[in-house]
């Protein structure tokens, strides 16, 4: 019986095979982390949406809280904002945009303040003044207030009215008290009617680390000042100033300048380490086929109502791309977009010592290439998954537990149940018909039925191979396994002349393009050509044709099927996840073997699509839908008029397989075959059966433990249960079985568990 | 000395017998190896061949969580 190595812990060396640029620039291409469109047009970055979300929600404290954020002043600025926002928001292509401006001001006014509660702020120690009012002035002393920078404003007004009432005209009276009753709150120190002249600024200057000056008094003290935009500061003067008109301009010039002032206080060049500022261009992707297209709710003179801003704010639609995320149930199980999913499980690949987090998510993709075709950006997580599988055995980390069944499966297919041979009467054959080891596994009657077919149909002669293509250890990222298994595959095919393949599976199609000379088609395409064979079941009704992930970007083939379905009378209901962006099974990938909930998922996923009977064309679906309880069938099961009945458990997948390749040897080939009978006799309770199908015990492993116990007479009597129990080291596991005797010689098998780990006597 | 530490300890309390040499198991000191690491533990054990025993409750419980924890390491 074949084994697989299993790895060790201490055998560690590094190779890439993604590389970190690589991985970069797939991170890059999701969007996910994009800012929604309306706080990219913001030049301060409000986090519109969450502060729109906030107010649907009725919980105008918090959307104060987020607005706050950006405006130390937020009546001002939401009653004098030019509102770039609204027009970049995404509804406005199918109607109105989010009246974001009014709702700032429902919120600015009906927010309840969140007090700090005695919380102390310490001052910072370097001192700043501004000279001058007007808006430039009053954002920026409220926003280095904010800091925590001692600010203190020299200006011409006599009193704090009438410094707060130059350049807000457009405040309404209520507005203007509360935004005057929040600048006294404010710890800001004013000197209120100065004479702002060169003479006094000169004199007062000396004694602040960082000054700054409205643009009118910056000109009048120095007529030569130059402001730089960007950092609002004239560098000649030293002097953080104003530039620009407009209350946007104010708040944003406000914002970059606070920033100028915080560089300098730290004597730092005030280019550096800025970050991003200002309005972007976002790439963010937003679903608007299920927008509607309403318009805003209609804006009384005097503004929103609390319950006017709620109805209006409701009216977003919260763009998030997720398109990835409403169609893999993968994504979906583990709650994160693929952008920072790669990142995490790139870095798990890079981990030497420690606990490597990721590797179930890593294993549970199931590397079907759904998220790449649904994705705007064209995201391919399955690159990702494979390549970091790949990473891990290369580097020696890849636990084997997770696919040793399923490699161990392949092997079996490859090894014990392989079966290659010409047609009878022909030493070198035309065509060879490769249906796939899920197909010899759960449905052999319909292989033997389509092989029969062919030979019967087809001219030059149609040899057989039972095998399987690899896709398993390819999945596993067992490169080498697969580079074995292909070389494998290309001398069988050599030895019966280098037939055609004609593919029973669009995977098997798709791993078997990856040989060079390899010609290939698929059973569906001959059958097309050949017409339906006599027998073909006719299922005259709406049926649901589940596409292959196999399959995906092979037009071709879900072509074809859609025909061959045709011919077969099916009406074929058709969804939005149907064709290139069918959703796996959850046997793609080996995400069945490593994480059964998430297949599962996978499985219900698919099956959300319809209520209707399944027709597939890749067996493991077809049983994964019948497992599931769903009327599923293969295409070839009606074509064939065969059904492969109840899905069969792990070992009568094994049992179908070895029966089919001995059945067809005898019957077509006329060659002896080896008896598979056991000298004794053996049966299993339910309980046993099921227990074994669920923690993947086959029935060769129950014999393999009983022939042994034959042999030693090793066992132990529990005397609680009346059970005997016998063990045996199978590979790399150790398989328990409780038994009874029954009959002459024969046992009853009760219960049967296994581990991975040695276990052995330790002296002393 | 200090005391032995044991992971895990099984009492087969006269409960399970070794029915190749026909005496009962007793409490015995094994060790679980895998992956290159081993731990000490106390498991029913024939005292003349040595038998160790694995309930299907360990198996299934503290050695899956241990083999998983190890797995990712
Ligand atoms: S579809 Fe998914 S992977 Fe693609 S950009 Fe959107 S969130 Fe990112
Ligand atoms: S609808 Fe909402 S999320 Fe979309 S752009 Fe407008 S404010 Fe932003
Ligand atoms: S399971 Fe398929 S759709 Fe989901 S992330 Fe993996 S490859 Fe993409
Ligand atoms: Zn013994």
């Amino acid at each position: 019986m074949s084994q697989i190595q299993e790895r060790g812990s201490t055998h560690v060396y590094k190779v890439n095979r993604i590389s970190k640029e690589e991985m970069d620039s797939m991170v890059e291409r999701c969007v996910y982390e994009q800012p929604p469109f309306c706080s990219a047009a913001c030049p301060l970055k409000l986090d519109t949406r969450a502060m729109l979300k906030a107010a649907a929600e009725g919980d105008f404290k918090k959307a104060l809280l987020l607005y706050e954020k950006i405006a130390p002043f937020p009546l001002i600025l939401s009653q004098g904002c030019e509102a770039p926002c609204e027009k970049a928001c995404r509804l406005c292509e199918v109607g109105d945009g989010v009246a974001v401006r009014a709702i700032e001001a429902a919120v600015a006014r009906f927010g309840e303040r969140s007090k700090l509660g005695g919380v102390f702020r310490t001052k910072k120690r370097k001192t700043t003044a501004i000279f001058g009012s007007g808006l430039f002035a009053l954002f920026l002393a409220g926003e280095l207030e904010k800091k925590a920078y001692p600010v203190t404003v020299f200006c011409e007004e006599p009193d704090l009215e009438s410094f707060l009432h130059c350049e807000t005209a457009f405040l309404d009276e209520e507005a203007f008290e509360l935004e005057a009753r929040r600048l006294q709150g404010k710890d800001i120190q004013f000197v209120f009617g100065c004479e702002l002249s060169p003479d006094f600024f000169a004199e007062q200057r000396a004694a602040f680390d960082v000054v700054c000056a409205s643009e009118a008094v910056a000109k009048r003290v120095y007529l030569d000042a130059v402001c730089i935009p960007e950092l609002m500061f004239c560098e000649e003067r030293q002097l953080v100033m104003g530039f620009g008109e407009g209350v946007m301009a104010a708040a944003f010039g406000a914002k970059k300048a606070a920033l100028t002032v915080d560089r300098l206080a730290q004597k730092l060049d005030p280019r550096n380490t800025r970050g991003s500022e200002g309005a972007v261009e976002s790439r963010l992707y937003t679903d608007l086929s299920e927008a509607e297209t309403l318009s805003r709710v209609p804006l009384p003179a005097a503004g929103y109502t609390r319950e006017q801003a709620a109805e209006e704010a409701k009216r977003c639609i919260q763009c998030h791309c997720e398109e990835c995320l409403k169609s893999c149930a993968y994504l979906k199980h583990y709650k994160k977009h693929p952008g920072l999913l790669a990142k995490e499980i790139y870095n798990n690949t890079q981990i030497i010592m420690g606990d490597h987090q990721l590797n179930k998510p890593m294993n549970a993709c199931s590397l079907c290439g759904q998220c790449t075709v649904v994705c705007p950006n064209g995201f391919d997580m399955a690159r990702v998954c494979s390549g970091a599988r790949r990473n891990m055995v290369s580097t020696d980390k890849m636990p084997l537990a997770p696919h040793e069944f399923a490699l161990l499966d392949m092997l079996f297919s490859n090894e014990e149940a392989f079966l290659c041979r010409p047609q009878p009467g022909y030493e070198r054959c035309k065509y060879v018909f490769f249906p796939g080891c899920q197909a010899a596994a759960i449905a052999p009657a319909t292989v033997r039925a389509a092989y029969e077919d062919l030979c019967a149909r087809l001219d030059g002669g149609v040899a057989l191979m039972l095998g399987c293509c690899g896709a398993i250890c390819d999945w596993a990222g067992r490169y080498e396994m697969y580079d074995k298994t292909k070389d494998f595959i290309d001398r069988e095919l050599a030895k019966l002349g280098d037939p055609i393949v004609i593919a029973g599976c669009p995977t098997c199609k798709k791993e078997l393009s990856e040989h060079e000379s390899v010609q290939l088609t698929g059973i569906w395409d001959v059958l097309l050509e050949l017409g339906l064979p006599e027998g073909a079941k006719k299922l005259e009704r709406p049926v649901a044709l589940h596409d292959s992930c196999g399959a995906r970007g092979d037009e071709q083939v879900q072509g074809a099927v859609r025909t061959l379905c045709g011919e077969l009378g099916c009406e074929l209901v058709d969804t939005p996840y149907s064709g290139d962006r069918s959703p796996c099974c959850g046997y793609g990938g080996l995400t069945a073997y490593a994480n059964r909930e998430v297949a599962q998922e996978m499985t219900e996923k698919c099956l959300e699509r319809s209520g209707e009977a399944y027709v597939s064309y890749c067996m493991a679906c077809r049983d994964r839908f019948a497992r599931q309880g769903r009327e599923s069938h293969h295409v070839l099961e009606l074509v064939y008029g065969t059904d492969a009945g109840a899905p069969p458990d792990i070992s009568e997948k094994r049992y179908s397989r070895l029966t089919l390749k001995n059945d067809l040897l005898r019957e077509i080939w006329q060659e002896e075959t080896a008896e598979m009978k056991l000298d004794y006799e053996l049966t299993y309770t339910d309980e046993a059966r099921r227990m074994m199908d669920e923690r993947m015990i086959l029935t060769a492993d129950v014999i393999a433990v009983l022939d042994g116990f034959r042999e030693t007479g090793e066992a132990i009597l529990d005397s609680d249960t009346g059970l005997l129990i016998a063990r045996r080291r199978v590979g790399n596991a150790t398989f328990w079985v409780a038994f009874t005797r029954g009959g002459d010689d024969g046992y009853v098998v009760h219960r049967a568990y296994s581990h991975r780990m040695q276990v052995v006597k330790r002296e002393g | 000395m200090a005391a032995e530490k044991n992971y895990y300890t099984i009492d087969p309390q006269g409960k399970l017998q070794c029915v190749k040499c026909g005496v009962p198991l007793i409490k015995g000191k094994a060790k679980f190896m895998y992956l290159d690491n081993g731990f000490p533990v106390e498991l029913p054990v024939c005292p003349q061949c040595g038998f160790v025993y694995v309930p299907e409750e360990l198996a299934l419980g503290k050695v899956l969580s241990v083999e998983r924890a190890l797995e990712d390491k």
